[in-house]
Parts: structure tokens; C-alpha cells; sequence
């Protein structure tokens, strides 16, 4: 007896990147470096988040025969992006074989309301978040993983930074309150009942929370990892900078080992320039893609 | 004495939960100075590659190799099948310990993925195939332990022990059972 895509086998997919680095690529070129260099997953785009900022437009989902040239060129997980709420791309995400779907807020929402209805789809998915209700929110309609959304493309960790801590306290809030006072809180975070109790029993989120948007350095994956969370994308980080390979093997060096400073020290030599960053207070409001998500 | 647990990438903390089930202590592995002290070692389920691609700087897995060599017992699961398999097919060989033939993503890609029942043992339990390796020969001294529809997943060689599935993942009483038997006694416990 055989039965695929259970949420068991969608959320297990997430356990075994964890520790691991997911690396955004546009090519097959560069899906072949992130292999090489120790990724656990690629995230095949269009266009990377730093030059989507760049370029402003309509980001969509990537083209079929991008996709389809980094699924035939590694060997490793591949995940796409799709809209928010856009439950086609999803569907054509899943006919073409992709290993994992992030419906995410770096492209360009197709719904100004609704995200897509996750359970319906073989593929798992992935969503970010900024705090707990959102995160519940995603597991509600079906995410397998949960990461944090950052500010992508930006090569700030910041806002990284303050969602892990944003989702810590939230998890701490649930995993210390009476379960009296469970349903007054899922209305507070307006967040799902049995996800909010499920989190109070578990002590944790139900599904792997990775870190997101804005790692630059071995040192901010390190960070994130100390933070708490169960691994890193990297985004335009690594193929934005002075030296791709080297950058993307120290990340990955550098989140397996992420509690020692002399590991940390090595990898971060001779690495080159890293990606030029942007202040996030010079970010318009409109510019702020974690923002994104309902 | 402790459980070394590899610990590069993957599901090393899904392995840390059986261990705190059954009471063993444990060491997670990510350098050659964790490997003192280790009498029995994990090898879990995540990407075989990235794993292979951490450790090449400090020579880890030259010193894993003797350790099992040693006779120490040895689980893999999935990926860590992958790591103990003498031939990996579209895939590299590493530690080559286990004299089996094994294909990496064999079973097809996430959307193939599977929950099924599997005979391990003599015991029926459902356990989870996610992109998992599969064990297309093995030679004469190797036992089959587990079989999914009559195919075998699971094998035995010494005190080597390598599995398609992750049974970290399901934590049943049965495999746990196994497990406490098998990091004492090794080769001994070849049924429940």
C-alpha cells in the first residue's frame, strides 16, 4: 500500500532541507554552482529579487523553459516561485514536476484578498511570514513550511532578523498561555484555532521555519541559525556578489556550523565583494515587499 | 558510551527524538574532534550531496569510514543509505561501506513521493519515502531486513544497516524497540 503527497510526506520534504541552504538561481548555469557549492535545494526565478526591485514590472512566475532547464540540470530539490492567490501557476508548478512551491510575496499578487488553497495541490508549499497569525494563517491553508519573509533583494538582514524574533515571541506567547485563553489569542493574531492549539501542545511550529530575505554573509546565515530558525535562503546574495561559488560554499559551510566563530572566520576569507545593500528606511512604503500577504 | 549523530544537514534532530525515546545518549557529528566517545553512529535522511560537500574540507568522512569499519552498529536512513552504499547510481560514492547498489531519486521526484507499508522485520508499519534512494542489487553477505510490496528497502550487513525510508519520522514502538537493541548489540538483533 502506497499513498503519495499525505501532508506527512510534504512537511518531511521540509525536515530533510533543514540545516541546509536553498539558493535562488535563474539558470542552469548557476543551478549547476549552487549544487556544486553544497545547496540543499535551488529556487529556480526569472529574475533574482534584487533585480526584480531593479526593474520594477510585473514579477511573475518563471517561464516553463527556465524551470524545466534547472530541473534537468541538478540533481537536488527544486522549488519555484508562484503569485500569491495565483492557484494556476500552482497547478502548472505541479504538472511540471517541481518539488516544492513558494507562493511568495516577491512576485507581484495575483489576489489582493485570498492565498491559495495549498492542500488541494500534490506539491507542497512554502509561504513567508512576518509573525505568528501570518505564519498560522499559511499552515491553515496548507503550507509544508513555513520562512520568515525579510525584505528581499535588499542584502539587509534587518527585517530577517525581526520576523524570527517577531515569530519566537509569538510561539513562546502560545506555548506559556492557559488553554483558556487559546481562542481569545487565535482571534487576537487572527490566527486558526487548531493550528494555534497544535502549537501549544507541540511547544513549536508544526512545520520547519526557515530564515529569509536579505542574507548576505556566512555571518547573517549564522545569525539566523542562532536565532532559531531551521535553515537559510539565500536570495540575490550569492550571485549578486564579487565571487558567487565561494560565497555560496561559505553560506553553507557556515549554517551547518553556525555556533563556532573560528569555522565562521575561515569561511569568510578572501570571499570577495558581497552584494551592495540598501537601507531599508530608503525603501517608499510601496518598495516594501513584506508587506505583501494577507 | 554515546550515539554519534551526523549532523551537516538533514533530519539529524528528528534522529535526536528516537535517541531521547529510548533514552541513549548522543553526540551530534559535524567534525572529526566529535567522533571520540562514539560507539554507535546515525547517519540521517537529507541531501547526500550537500552532506558529501560540508565534510570534504576536514576529512570527516575518511574517519566515519574506519569508525564503521570498526564494527561499530550503523544506521542510514535515505540519504544516509545513499552515504553507505559501495555504487551510487547519478550520484557520488562516499563512505562505500555497504556492498549495495543503491540509485538516488530512484523512486521519482516530491510529487511521487510516498507513505507505505513496509515489512520491516516481521512488523507492518507505514513509514515515509521522500525522494527516496533505491536498492537495485546487494551482494551475498548482505540481508534483506524490509520490503515494500516485495521490493527490498531496507538491508543488513555486519553492523551496517541502511534504509530507503525515514522510520525517524514515525518513531513507532516497534522500530524503537529495534533501535535500543540495535546501538547495544549490533548484529545480534536481527528480529524484533
Amino acid at each position: 500500500m502506497k499513498i503519495e503527497s499525505t501532508f506527512k510526506i510534504k512537511k518531511g520534504l521540509a525536515e530533510m532541507l533543514k540545516g541546509g541552504v536553498i539558493m535562488d538561481v535563474v539558470n542552469a548555469e548557476q543551478a549547476v554552482i549552487a549544487e556544486k557549492s553544497g545547496a540543499v535545494a535551488v529556487m529556480a526565478l526569472e529574475r533574482i529579487p534584487a533585480d526584480i526591485r531593479a526593474e520594477g514590472g510585473v514579477a511573475r512566475m518563471s517561464s516553463v523553459e527556465t524551470i524545466q532547464e534547472v530541473i534537468d540540470s541538478v540533481s537536488i530539490p527544486v522549488m519555484a516561485k508562484a503569485r500569491i492567490g495565483h492557484f494556476v501557476e500552482a497547478q502548472m508548478l505541479e504538472s511540471l514536476g517541481i518539488d516544492f512551491i513558494d507562493e511568495s510575496e516577491v512576485l507581484t499578487p495575483a489576489d489582493d484578498k485570498n492565498h491559495i488553497y495549498k492542500h488541494d495541490i500534490k506539491t507542497p508549499f512554502v509561504n513567508g511570514a512576518t509573525d505568528i497569525g501570518e505564519a498560522c494563517r499559511r499552515i491553515g491553508e496548507g503550507a509544508a513550511m513555513i520562512r520568515t519573509k525579510g525584505e528581499a533583494g535588499t542584502g539587509n538582514v534587518i527585517e530577517a532578523v525581526k520576523h524570527m524574533r517577531s515569530m519566537t515571541d509569538g510561539i513562546n506567547k502560545i506555548k506559556t498561555s492557559d488553554q483558556n485563553e487559546l481562542m481569545s489569542l487565535a482571534k487576537e493574531i487572527r490566527a486558526p484555532f487548531d493550528v494555534v492549539k497544535e502549537i501549544h501542545e507541540l511547544g513549536k511550529l508544526p512545520v520547519v521555519n526557515f530564515a529569509a530575505g536579505g542574507i548576505a554573509t556566512p555571518a547573517d546565515a549564522a545569525l539566523m541559525m542562532q536565532l532559531g530558525c531551521d535553515g537559510v535562503f539565500v536570495g540575490s546574495g550569492i550571485f549578486k556578489s564579487g565571487d558567487p561559488k565561494e560565497r555560496a560554499e561559505a553560506i553553507v559551510i557556515a549554517t551547518t556550523n553556525y555556533n563556532d566563530p573560528d569555522k565562521l572566520i575561515e569561511v569568510s576569507k578572501n570571499l570577495g565583494e558581497p552584494m551592495v545593500g540598501i537601507n531599508i528606511d530608503d525603501l517608499d512604503e510601496a518598495e516594501k515587499l513584506a508587506k505583501r500577504g494577507w | 558510551m554515546k550515539t554519534g549523530v551526523l549532523a551537516l544537514q538533514g533530519s539529524f534532530y528528528d534522529h535526536v527524538q528516537s535517541l531521547e525515546f529510548i533514552d541513549q545518549d548522543y553526540v551530534l557529528i559535524k567534525d572529526t574532534s566529535d567522533l571520540s566517545h562514539v560507539n554507535s553512529l546515525i547517519l540521517p535522511g537529507g541531501e547526500s550531496t550537500s552532506m558529501i560537500k560540508i565534510q570534504e574540507n576536514n576529512d570527516l568522512f575518511s574517519e566515519l569510514k574506519k569508525l564503521i569499519e570498526s564494527g561499530i552498529p550503523t544506521l542510514g536512513t535515505c540519504a544516509g543509505l545513499i552515504l553507505l552504499a559501495k555504487d551510487v547510481i547519478d550520484g557520488e560514492t562516499s563512505l562505500g561501506v555497504l556492498n549495495t547498489v543503491v540509485e538516488r531519486n530512484a523512486y521519482g521526484r516530491q510529487n511521487q513521493s510516498f507513505e507505505g507499508l513496509v515489512n520491516l522485520l516481521g512488523n507492518k508499519e507505514m513509514y515515509c519515502f521522500i525522494r527516496a534512494p533505491k536498492i537495485l542489487s546487494y551482494e551475498d553477505s548482505v540481508t534483506p531486513i524490509a520490503t515494500i510490496d516485495n521490493e527490498v528497502v531496507g538491508v543488513i550487513e555486519n553492523n551496517i544497516v541502511g534504509l530507503s525510508f525515514h522510520p525517524e519520522l514515525t518513531n513507532d514502538k516497534n522500530y524503537l524497540d529495534w533501535l535500543s537493541n540495535f546501538i547495544k548489540d549490533g548484529v545480534n538483533v536481527r528480529s524484533l
